[in-house]
């Protein structure tokens, strides 16, 4: 078996049957809502990794869009009784529609502007899932009692939840792996660098922009949708500012512009709380000096983009070489 | 035989200031057109007319024939223009192969979905271009080296190749060898005279005369903003008009 096909098959054989034997082995359902929560940020990360570290906008309100899928899905599956099947792709829709809606007045605003102007549209939001009382119950947040029914299978069991979780994470990452290593990748990154010199190469700089916006909010709203489903119970301050921080904090200590990096991120900072646990209330203060600590040290990140790059050139076999020398350049 | 690019009464003013003034000119297919004049004649304001970076208070552009004056710049290099800029711009977080990218897959185009799903042949493509230019410029030993790990002299080479890698029908060059040494500069001109004989329209801007006095077949000066001879180098370094803004400029 070649380098590549072993690492792909890899991967999925951790996902899919380590991870689950070990969760089955000690069979707790507090293991199973750690990995659930995982996943959704995982998801979470690699989709604010889009926008704001391959295409280099600071975007600080990526935690309502993740609220708008949640909301939709919740309220479809509790006020309308259209499940999982249906509320998935809705919640990601509608995330992505309102992103559209935001994006078009915002993406000509630049740097420190655009940072405020998504600050802006993220309490906004936010303050509509608090007081548009009559729709989204405010403060008291929203119970979601169906569980997953999938494609007309109705799936109960922790396990049976955490595949289905599992299955769509890694489904997006993978779609956001394609956009990221590929030319249009390079678009994007191009636009992060130097937006005047990719329009002067024939590239849209505001419609390159706005798409990498709205994708990033399309999967931020499948991330809520799956919160949902697997915590039952919605409230506005799931999706708050400080939610905003944590995951532009995950993107940015895993390495700005580098996937694998979002994931570790995120793995890292739900994982460590946890496993800190024992340690009580100061655990928090161990989190903000690793995350300290990895700033001042890799302010690259802990897996850098040009290492994530090259992983993906060499390792997973997506770059082209089809040079004379054989070398791994560019995309295939 | 209608000129590739007319230029019609261009003119730009910035406040009480009239960068470029009336400037009528015109490159035919396939010259190589020098644009010469002292430290803020507007000879980059000019190029930021051509390529859709500033609108022009009045006048027209023509490219091809068609109007293409107020297009943004995406649009203009759509069309088959393409540019290089006075102050070295590269991608120096993105590796040598990934810029000169930048520029095929602008021309070619790329889409969020066909990189997802079935955008081989596109990918294809592209790469084969752009390692084309690489080689071309001899940058293939460094293709994956991050853009600003390279040298000066070649980073300028680089967002050549990068402007190359569009395939365009017009590559206007701002001062492509400020910061060269003498030799570095020899070298230039030569792969811009090659680059010239194989088909491809040029104009080149430079504030120091000798390079464009050496390669161009026609000279357009500029001072203050106006347009004071359009002939060949020969006329051009005789023209006395030219040798007084030249002596009179700030630091000539
Ligand atoms: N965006 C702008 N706003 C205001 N003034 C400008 C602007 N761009 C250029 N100018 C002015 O227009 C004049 C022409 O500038 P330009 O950069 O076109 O000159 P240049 O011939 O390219 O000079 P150099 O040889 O130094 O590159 C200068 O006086 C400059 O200060
Ligand atoms: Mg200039």
């Amino acid at each position: 078996m070649s380098k590549q096909l072993l690492t792909k098959v890899g991967m999925v054989v951790l996902l899919f049957v380590v991870v689950p034997a070990v969760l089955m082995a000690f069979d707790r359902g507090y293991f199973y809502q750690i990995a659930t929560i995982a996943a959704v940020f995982v998801l979470l990360a690699a989709s604010l990794h889009l926008v704001t570290g391959v295409a280099g906008l600071l975007h600080l309100g990526h935690a309502a869009f993740y609220g708008i899928g949640a909301y939709v899905a919740a309220l479809l599956g509790s006020e309308l009784e259209i499940g999982f099947t249906l509320g998935l792709p809705a919640a990601g829709l509608a995330a992505a529609f309102v992103a559209f809606l935001v994006a078009l007045p915002t993406m000509r605003l630049i740097s420190i502007y655009f940072a405020v102007a998504t600050l802006a549209i993220g309490q906004m939001l936010y303050l509509i899932f608090l007081n548009w009382v009559s729709v989204t119950k405010g403060p008291n947040g929203v119970l979601l009692f169906s569980g997953i029914d999938f494609f007309g299978f109705d799936i109960e069991s922790e396990i049976g939840i955490y595949y289905v979780v599992t299955a769509i994470m890694a489904l997006s990452v993978v779609v956001l792996y394609r956009l990221t290593n590929s030319y249009y990748g390079n678009a994007l990154r191009s636009l992060r660098e130097d937006d005047q010199c990719a329009a002067a190469m024939g590239i849209n700089v505001t419609v390159l922009k706005m798409q990498a916006f709205v994708i990033s909010a399309f999967f931020a709203g499948l991330a809520g949708a799956l919160w949902a489903y697997t915590t039952g119970y919605i409230s506005p301050n799931d999706f708050n500012f400080s939610q905003s921080i944590l995951v532009l904090a995950m993107v940015v200590v895993g390495g700005l512009g580098s996937l694998p990096g979002a994931v570790i991120g995120a793995l890292l900072l739900i994982l460590l709380p946890e496993v800190l646990r024992d340690v009580g209330d100061t655990r928090n203060i161990f989190v903000g000096l690793v995350m300290f600590g990895a700033i001042l040290f890799l302010p690259k990140g802990l897996f850098g983009e040009v290492s994530a790059l090259r992983f993906a050139r060499r390792i997973l076999g997506s770059g082209w070489s089809g040079s004379a020398d054989n070398r791994e350049v560019g995309w295939e | 035989m209608t000129a590739l690019l007319e230029l019609d009464g261009l003119t730009r003013h910035f406040g009480g200031l009239t960068a470029v003034d009336e400037v009528t000119t015109h490159v035919g297919q396939g010259e190589l057109v020098g644009l010469i004049g002292p430290n803020g004649a507007g000879k980059t304001t000019l190029f930021n007319l051509i390529s859709g970076f500033t609108r022009p208070s009045s006048g027209a552009v023509r490219f091809k024939g068609e109007e293409i004056t107020g297009l943004p710049p995406h649009q203009v290099a759509h069309r088959g223009m393409s540019r290089t800029f006075q102050n070295l711009r590269v991608f120096p977080n993105m590796t040598v192969f990934d810029n000169i990218s930048v520029g095929a897959l602008g021309a070619l185009g790329v889409g969020a979905f066909q990189s997802v799903i079935g955008g081989r042949k596109r990918s294809h493509e592209i790469s084969e271009r752009s390692w084309e230019m690489l080689e071309r410029v001899g940058l293939n030993e460094q293709a994956n080296d991050l853009a600003a790990n390279l040298s000066y002299g070649k980073r300028k080479y680089l967002e050549i190749a990068r402007a190359l890698a569009m395939e365009p029908d017009l590559l206007i060059l701002d001062e492509p060898a400020a910061g060269m040494n003498h030799s570095e500069t020899a070298e230039l001109s030569q792969f811009i005279t090659e680059l010239n004989s194989e088909g491809l329209t040029i104009m080149l801007v430079e504030h120091d005369m000798s390079l464009v006095m050496g390669i161009c077949e026609r000279v357009v000066v500029l001072a203050s903003g106006r347009k004071i001879a359009d002939d060949t180098p020969v006329e051009v370094r005789q023209n006395q008009a030219v040798l007084d803004a030249y002596l009179g400029g700030d630091d000539e």
